[in-house]
């Protein structure tokens, strides 16, 4: 089992994915965070929902405007993380290897097993050239701004590990829709599609059902943003103007949730593999 | 359930019992049945589209059959505790990423197993390719395809060994190449080699024993000694049946054919001393097919057969 993790991973580490995929995370990740940094501290203010300008250190406390910009790219980075994921199984369908795989792992179970593992620790690696770039991205901007760059040292930690817990389970999403869809082109465009144009959408048009209004918390990016527990200690409809959900989940239940889909799509994954001809 | 055999020291042998395998109404392999014996090398035949691909998936459990089994040394190929020990294969249409080097490929391979990165090298010498298999798999050709995936077949040093259509995409000096050394993982290490090939002169002088299939059945099975029949050759004379009297005197089996005689029982060489010597100038003289030839040429040939591709499409619409 150890044996097949270890070859799983070296599947990774041995095609340029392994180093243009960090470099990717760790770019985009500054990127995003620095432009979140533009806004909230360089600019530093924003008219609310009732005209009057906001000013976030000062509404918000610097706590959360770091928090904020640190974790400005999230969306980007577990969009890559499940592209991640998705390459581990249809990559291996996209250039025939299965057969191999399978003659070095025939017991099925065991192969889902290391490649979860596989997933898992690749995508942590990412996430953490993720947050790199993401705290050099960011940390410019907040400088820029004048603005505290770790006020809450301890606080921040537990933000970029539960940034990096959000990624992993949005790698292992990712795995089981690429078992689900073994064509990697359509398995990643359904991936990438869903996340960014059908779960808005949804979202949007759910909330003039009355009964299903809420539904959308439990959606995985609103889980996710739940997850990170970003709005700590403020008042929810000031969060509200910061693009945090009404009455969102708590970063307990979302995280319960966004394990329920790895989860889900985990064992979706176990089960189609096990029963699949490979031929 | 049958209880595992211990080890033999003859080696490992495949069972091929009551095989079946249908992909929506299509019938690719159809009740067969065969044993493959230890430490020899079976050929394992049929014109393109017989079933020989599906089959040997079904043997290393990565297409499941509708019914029968299929066993390597009484195990199921998932059963086998480390299989790539006790089996290798190099299957048709086997890729490789075309990113990562051959010899990466390779070692992702090993690690499954915790083979060491030196057989690996070992092995990419022993093929022929170490210095190419440090590049990128992406522009190799069909010859060093083939040897990187009989480099990954031997990785775990298995007892058993099947080889999908090997030959496919290699040069005269690759196929020679190849037979010697299927002769000599059979011969001098005892190995168990089971190798598929749609064309009957390409394993005909390395494998000892023979199963023809065509339709997904079973058409023929034995030593290729018994297959082959005996050695016939044609020979043409102006008076054929005056040098047909003469070589039945000298103890020949001589039979007309085609307005020359069928001789079975000695080589052209003597024949054609003997016609010389009673005074029959020879028109022509040349070895006449084997009845395995034959068979094999019906086979391929047959419309029936030629068609199955083709019909599959039809009958899925
Ligand atoms: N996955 C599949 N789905 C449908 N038909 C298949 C599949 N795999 C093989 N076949 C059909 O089964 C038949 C046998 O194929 P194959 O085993 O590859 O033959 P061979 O290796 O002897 O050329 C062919 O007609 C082929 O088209
Ligand atoms: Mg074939």
């Amino acid at each position: 089992m150890i044996s097949l993790v270890r070859a799983e991973l070296r599947k990774y580490f041995t095609t340029r994915l392994s180093w243009s995929m960090p470099l990717a995370m760790a770019v985009l990740g500054g990127l995003f965070a620095a432009l979140q940094g533009l806004f909230l501290a360089v600019i530093g203010e924003f008219p609310g929902p009732d005209g009057s300008m906001i000013v976030p250190a000062e509404a918000f406390g610097e706590d959360v405007v770091a928090r904020l910009v640190y974790t400005g790219g999230v969306q980007i980075g577990y969009l890559l993380a499940l592209v991640l994921g998705i390459l581990s199984m249809s990559g291996e369908f996209r250039h025939k290897t299965i057969t191999a795989t399978l003659l070095a792992a025939p017991r099925r179970g065991q192969l889902i097993a290391a490649k979860l593992a596989s997933v898992a620790v690749i995508v942590a690696v990412n996430s953490v050239a993720f947050t790199l770039g993401s705290v050099v991205g960011g940390g410019l901007t907040l400088a820029l701004g004048d603005a505290s760059l770790f006020p809450d040292p301890a606080g921040l930690l537990a933000t970029f590990a539960r940034m990096i817990l959000v990624l992993v389970l949005w790698g292992l999403m990712g795995f089981g829709l690429g078992v689900l869809i073994t064509n990697q082109v359509v398995a990643l465009f359904v991936g990438v599609g869903v996340t960014l144009l059908v779960e808005p959408l949804l979202g949007l048009g759910l909330t003039f059902v009355e009964q299903l209004a809420d539904a959308s918390k439990f959606f995985p990016s609103q889980a996710s943003m739940s997850a990170l527990d970003l709005f700590a200690g403020v008042d929810p409809g000031m969060a509200q103007s910061l693009g945090g959900a009404q009455d969102a989940l708590s970063w307990g239940w979302g995280t319960l949730v966004l394990l329920g889909y790895a989860a889900f799509m985990a064992a979706l994954g176990w089960l189609l593999t096990s029963r699949r001809d490979v031929a | 359930m049958t209880t595992p055999p211990a080890p033999s020291p003859l080696g490992t042998g495949i069972s091929v019992r009551g095989l079946t395998k249908t992909f929506g109404s299509f019938t690719a392999v159809d009740d067969l049945s065969f044993e493959v014996a230890p430490a020899r090398v079976t050929g394992f035949l049929g014109p393109n589209g017989a079933g020989k691909t599906t089959t040997l998936r079904m043997l290393l459990g990565l297409v499941r059959p509708t019914s029968g089994e299929a066993l390597i040394g009484g195990r199921r190929y998932a059963d086998l505790p480390a299989p790539m020990g006790t089996v290798g294969a190099a299957l048709e249409a086997t890729g490789f990423h075309p990113g990562r080097s051959g010899r990466n490929h390779l070692r992702v391979l090993a690690a499954s197993h915790g083979i060491p990165d030196r057989r690996v090298d070992e092995l990419l010498e022993l093929v022929g390719i170490p210095a190419a298999a440090r590049k990128k798999a992406g522009g190799y050709s069909m010859g060093m395809r083939q040897r990187l995936g009989l480099a990954a077949a031997l990785l775990g040093d298995p007892d058993v060994l099947l080889l999908d259509e090997p030959a496919n995409g290699l040069d005269p000096e690759g196929i020679r190449w190849m037979r010697g050394f299927m002769r000599h993982l059979a011969q001098e290490q005892g190995k168990t080699v089971l190798v598929s090939s749609h064309l009957l002169g390409e394993v005909e002088q390395t494998v000892e024993d023979v199963v023809i299939i065509a339709n997904g059945r079973m058409a023929r099975q034995g030593t290729i000694d018994e297959l082959r029949g005996e050695p016939a050759v044609l020979v043409r004379v102006a008076d054929p049946a005056g040098l047909a009297r003469v070589l039945q005197e000298a103890g020949l089996d001589v039979q007309p054919e085609d307005g020359g005689l069928r001789v079975t029982g000695a080589d052209g060489a003597c024949i054609g001393e003997a016609a010389h010597a009673a005074g029959h100038p020879v028109h022509e003289l040349r070895p006449l097919r084997t009845d395995l030839e034959r068979l094999f040429l019906e086979l391929t040939e047959s419309p029936e057969h030629r068609n199955r591709n083709l019909a599959t499409g039809t009958e899925a619409a």
